[in-house]
């Protein structure tokens, strides 16, 4: 069970200062925009918090491209939406913090062959419910999320949506269980990711043969069998390499149930 | 989900079988082996098709692929559809090739773009769930549990599975 709750709500609570600008060949007025700044939550989603910031910048560019699909980039690397806002900033700038996050907004060009298309919100609530799902199958082969009632998924979707902590962990304490004689999940929703971006993911037990607790120094060893050493981060901090994996999964999960971890 | 499953093992299996009778009857699909990390291997297949897209005949290349979900341990299928300019078809227009006409809201549930698990890369993607349900019906009858698979989900799509795989 996820026990400490101060630490979930720290985690909840994270949040990132973001300066949005409008990509300089975009702009079709003489007068330039401001650039737009706004806190989100680190545990959200770009979509989610980005309705005002397009209504800003929707006057200054041709008016041919308003209905075309909006997308952000970092330094030039195409943000994929469908990933936490938090996770996005620990995997391009974790090394190296840059306060407030500057971004750049575009409405022309979409990369097609990196980022996945969001029309509504209602692409993003899906992808999240999707994830959830699979990691509940990783966890509980998928007992949970299919004995709860659609009302419980709504309230992990709208709790999310709408910054609501006990909304959300009223239900996803449920996910957090463990069940059957011994205590801990079957495996651990883990996805770990290189700087480039690409991801590792293979079915990991929170425990040894044994029976013992497995520490996540374990994982990187058997992960990175040729590096010397390994530190990898999640919401901003460095974890100890001695964390438990059943532990690291119930507290420092994102809302979509995964632990998203980035080598640094 | 606890009704079907398979190994890692049992797919690799049922994709070298499934290579071989592709190979003799020329029908295309070729295997990427990963020999670190065997549950990346995967079936792949490319062909170009004349697609009517709103009245207009357009050459498109197609690409499928078969692959292990390590998380529902089933067989995944996913693909995409290119344009001759290089852009990619949208999941509306896809849906609007179908064969059969599922009704709308249906197909959202089955088949999304997701970021492929293996290439890193937007691809549609048909929902797992589905398939471990549908798979499990048909596991003890099945001689090659990836021709079962993909005459499950052919119906919704233009690919022909010749009556080979089945002999």
């Amino acid at each position: 069970m996820a026990n400490d709750r101060e630490v979930l709500r720290e985690i909840w609570d994270g949040k990132l200062p973001i300066c949005f600008q409008l990509d300089q060949e975009e702009i079709m007025e003489i007068q330039q925009p401001d650039p737009f700044y706004v806190m989100v939550p680190r545990l959200s989603y770009f979509p989610l918090v980005t309705d005002k910031m397009k209504r800003h910048f929707l006057r200054y560019i041709s008016q041919e491209n308003a209905d075309n699909e909006m997308w952000l980039d970092y330094n030039g690397q195409p943000l994929k939406w469908h990933y936490p806002i938090g996770f996005l900033y620990d995997l391009y700038c974790g090394s190296d913090p840059q306060l407030p996050w500057t971004l750049t907004v575009h409405f022309t060009k979409f990369p097609e062959s990196i980022l996945l298309r969001c029309p509504n919100k209602d692409v993003v609530e899906a992808h999240f419910m999707s994830t959830i799902k699979e990691a509940d199958v990783l966890k509980h082969r998928g007992q949970v999320m299919s004995t709860m009632q659609k009302k419980d998924h709504n309230q992990l979707w709208l709790g999310l949506q709408n910054d609501k902590f006990d909304q959300f962990w009223a239900i996803n304490r449920r996910l957090m269980e463990s069940h059957g004689e011994n205590e801990g999940f079957k495996h651990v929703p883990i996805r770990v990711y290189s700087d480039d971006g690409t991801c590792n993911q293979r079915l990991v037990s929170p425990k040894n043969n044994d029976g013992s607790r497995k520490v996540l120094q374990q994982l990187i060893s058997e992960l990175f069998p040729d590096k010397i050493e390994v530190n990898l981060r999640t919401h901003g901090i460095m974890i100890p390499p001695d964390t438990p994996l059943q532990w690291l999964s119930e507290h420092m999960s994102y809302p979509d149930n995964f632990l998203h971890l980035c080598v640094c | 989900m606890d009704e079907f499953g398979i190994t890692v093992e049992e797919f690799i299996n049922a994709i070298n079988e499934f290579k071989n009778v592709s190979d003799q009857i020329n029908d295309g699909w070729r295997i990427y082996e990963n020999k670190n990390e065997i549950h990346k291997s995967y079936l792949k297949k490319e062909s170009f098709i004349n697609f009517d897209l709103q009245g207009e005949l357009t050459l498109c290349k197609v690409e499928y692929n078969i692959f292990y979900n390590i998380s529902y341990a089933v067989p995944s299928f996913s693909f995409n559809v290119w344009k001759s300019n290089g852009t990619l078809l949208t999941l509306e227009e896809i849906r609007q090739l179908s064969f059969i006409h599922i009704k709308r809201e249906d197909f959202y549930s089955v088949i999304t773009q997701q970021e492929h698990p293996l290439f890193g890369r937007p691809y549609f993607i048909m929902h797992p769930c589905h398939t471990a349900k549908l798979l499990a019906q048909f596991k003890l009858n099945s001689r090659n549990i990836i021709v079962t698979f993909l005459s499950l989900i052919t119906p919704l799509l233009k690919l022909e599975l010749p009556l080979e795989y089945g002999l």
